[in-house]
């Protein structure tokens, strides 16, 4: 069983701070982070590879210093770890970063699995997974909280509004997953000092050939249109009770409003 | 210090605090706005007392003309920054008037040539590491409150902290204060000086005087050049006395001083970790380390902790994380964080020590500590900066004891506590403060002559004892 995890390097989501004439986010002087939600895609692979002795990769998109993110994967206990790194690539959006993604991981040979974090914590999209099985015409499972394979077959549960969906499957396909789907581990400093002394090879343009109309801004059809920071409006409404009656009529109220608005 | 008897702050007399410093800053006859002021965050009921009235002044001129007014009408003033303290040193325990400094929260000045900052006392201490950290600056005092507390509390109390074993406590920082005496008196100790032996050092005195002295309007503070890599590991140990054996080694064979080094043994990681859901292999851990290293370049911090980190393994540890970004190091602090609140939900009737001793001594004291919490039958948690011999133990009441047989016990058990402390050559406070909780214990450590010297510093500067009356003196001995 071989699989992928892709992941991002994003800002510290405290940091995060847009450029409201640009709609982008402003990167520089702020910590970058493994996007957080990536780090429950990690624990699942790991588990799995503990399990059933799974190949874990690691890939990542970004410049040169992204290389941090997949350390820190690498520290957790993944395998290994490719970076796809090239100007050419800069400026995709999460259909472009997808489309890459998808031919980095056929040029790294076969894959079983590929398992991604529920969304980034900067974009917020949550459209690079699906994308991506879309890319390689897999199947997708989102917001999976729980996965098993018995070496033929999955049973995965997936987190939909009102409850979990039970599925069944045979690989390959790709799944986000959710935080329910395990706690991640620290890395410990064993991982750390395999982690430093790794070789991350890096996948560029010269290797993976792509169209270059479909990649970075050429091929990137999101556009923002706007940015801006909603108002959030916050009333408050003090009720006095004079004595046990009305305090009890007025804990009445409170309860309806607050069903009426499905809260209790 | 013999009794004073003070007088009652009346309807006039608040017309007239009304009149100093305007009628909105003045609270006065309303219990329910009067009681925050009524304590600190020592949990419990025991150490509270109300206040008469609450002034709020602005401005070293206004604390001058209250003071000047409470010593003529012989009124007790305490002091009060953020009431994040846990030795009762802001609480009113003889009443009168609180003096609130939180309106005075400006930071006056970065000053880059000089590396030095000028705050008023009610700036929040991590608010000038939030401006200045973009000049590169750093201001090194850390208390663990820092996102609450008050740089003047800080000051008043000597607040040590997380980071005090490599960049020392808050006393280090503080190079000039402008202070009103218990007379009304301003004055300037102190300045912007590196070096500086004019006269006595009264700003030394100052710093950790617990609001005896006067009430600070300005502060200078020293500024040092921003650590650039941080790295933080939490070291787990199967017994607690392998980890904190582990601590002097730490500190004097790997050639390197780390940032922090918290220990907290089985009891704090298990209330911590139970709290907080943690999902490190915690249930078979006796205790554990948390250290920080730092410094101005990664590769050099890199080579630190795996050199510390090794060493810990070397002296018992059976697993090493690390963190080196903002996501792991705040799972990890988070646990160091929670034992305080972990303890506080489990149980209100308990005691929180402050015990200092030698560094070289940490591990007898803890050893020392587990023994008296046998003999009593109680919880006795213990955790905190062990690198520089300070261990913050609570003394907790077993769910199923009455309050009278607590009551009844306390008072032998903390005996106990501070006699084994003093026997190591320690005290009884090594950075919250003496304040009301542990005045009547400092017998126990220091001598009728040391206590003697205290005194007469007092009666120098505040003749008519109306500044925080009540507060680490212990009674006169009984004849």
């Amino acid at each position: 069983m071989r699989i992928f995890i892709p992941i991002k390097q994003v800002p510290e989501t405290k940091a995060v701070r847009m450029d409201e004439t640009t709609g982008t986010v402003i990167r520089q002087g702020v910590t970058a982070i493994l996007n957080p939600l990536d780090l429950y895609a990690v624990e699942a692979a790991l588990l799995l590879q503990a399990r059933h002795q799974a190949e874990t990769i690691a890939i990542s998109m970004g410049p040169p210093a992204a290389e941090t993110a997949l350390r820190e994967a690498l520290a957790m206990g993944i395998g290994r770890a490719v970076l796809i790194s090239d100007r050419a690539y800069a400026g995709s959006d999460s259909w472009a970063t997808a489309w890459i993604l998808a031919a980095a991981i056929r040029h790294c040979g076969p894959a079983d699995l590929i398992i991604c974090g529920e969304r980034a914590t900067d974009g917020d999209t949550g459209q690079v997974g699906p994308e991506l099985a879309a890319a390689l015409g897999w199947p997708v499972l989102t917001y999976v909280n729980r996965f098993d394979w018995d070496g033929a077959e999955f049973r995965a549960g997936r987190r939909v509004e009102d409850g979990v969906e039970e599925l069944a499957g045979t690989l390959p396909a790709v799944i986000t997953v959710v935080k329910e789907i395990a706690a991640p581990r620290l890395p410990t400093l064993a991982g750390k000092v395999r982690a430093r002394q790794a070789i991350i090879p890096q996948l560029t343009q010269a290797e993976l050939q792509l169209d270059p109309a479909a990649v970075g801004l050429a091929g990137s059809p999101t556009r923002v249109q706007k940015i801006f920071r909603p108002h959030i409006a916050r009333t408050c409404q003090r009720v006095m009770a004079g004595d046990a009656e009305q305090a009890a009529t007025a804990c009445r109220d409170l309860h309806r409003f607050l069903h009426d608005r499905k809260v209790v | 210090m013999g009794e004073i008897s003070y007088r009652p702050v009346t309807p006039a007399i608040a017309d007239e605090l009304r009149g100093l410093v305007g009628a909105p800053y003045v609270l006065y006859g309303d219990p329910e706005k009067l009681e925050p002021f009524s304590h600190d965050e020592i949990p419990g009921k025991h150490y509270r007392a109300m206040p008469e009235a609450v002034v709020r002044p602005d401005g070293a001129a206004q604390v001058a003309a209250i003071l000047k007014l409470a010593n003529r009408e012989r009124i007790p003033v305490t002091p009060r920054g953020a009431g994040s303290g846990l030795s009762g040193g802001a609480v009113p325990v003889h009443g009168g008037i609180v003096l609130s400094v939180d309106r005075m929260n400006r930071i006056l000045e970065i000053d880059r040539d000089n590396l030095m900052a000028v705050v008023e006392p009610g700036v929040v201490t991590n608010e000038i590491n939030e401006r200045i950290k973009e000049l590169g600056l750093f201001y090194a005092g850390y208390p663990m409150s820092l996102e609450t507390c008050f740089i003047g509390g800080n000051v008043a109390e000597n607040a040590g902290g997380g980071k005090a074993v490599k960049y020392g406590v808050t006393a280090r920082y503080v190079l000039g204060l402008e202070v009103v005496t218990p007379t009304g008196e301003i004055v300037e100790l102190g300045g912007k000086l590196v070096k500086d032996v004019t006269g006595y050092n009264l700003v030394q005195l100052m710093v950790g005087s617990e609001g005896t002295l006067g009430i600070f309007t300005k502060i200078i503070l020293k500024l040092i050049p921003l650590p650039k890599c941080q790295v933080d590991l939490l070291c787990l140990f199967r017994g607690s006395e392998a980890a904190i054996a582990a601590v002097p080694k730490l500190m004097t064979e790997s050639g390197i001083v780390p940032t922090a080094v918290e220990y907290m043994d089985r009891l704090a990681v298990k209330g911590a970790c139970d709290y907080l859901n943690e999902t490190i292999p915690y249930q078979e851990c006796g205790a554990m380390l948390l250290l920080s290293l730092d410094g101005a370049t990664e590769s050099e911090v890199v080579a630190d902790y795996e050199a510390v980190g090794k060493l810990c393994q070397q002296y018992g540890a059976y697993e090493v994380y690390v963190a080196d970004n903002p996501t792991t190091t705040e799972r990890l602090w988070r646990i160091r964080r929670a034992i305080g609140e972990a303890y506080n939900v489990y149980s209100q009737r308990q005691s929180g020590e402050d015990l200092v001793v030698p560094p070289a001594a940490i591990p007898a004291l803890v050893a020392a500590l587990g023994r008296l919490g046998e003999t009593y039958g109680v919880m006795v948690p213990c955790f905190g900066h062990a690198g520089d011999g300070n261990v913050h133990a609570r003394l907790i009441c077993p769910p199923e004891w009455s309050d009278d047989r607590w009551r009844d016990t306390l008072p032998r058990l903390l005996a106990d506590t501070y006699q084994a402390t003093a026997a190591l050559g320690g005290r009884i406070s090594g950075e919250h403060g003496i304040g009301c909780k542990r005045k009547a214990y400092m017998r126990t450590v220091v001598s009728e002559e040391y206590l003697h010297l205290l005194r007469a510093v007092k009666q120098a500067f505040d003749p008519n004892q109306i500044l925080n009356p009540g507060k680490m003196f212990p009674p006169a001995e009984m004849a």
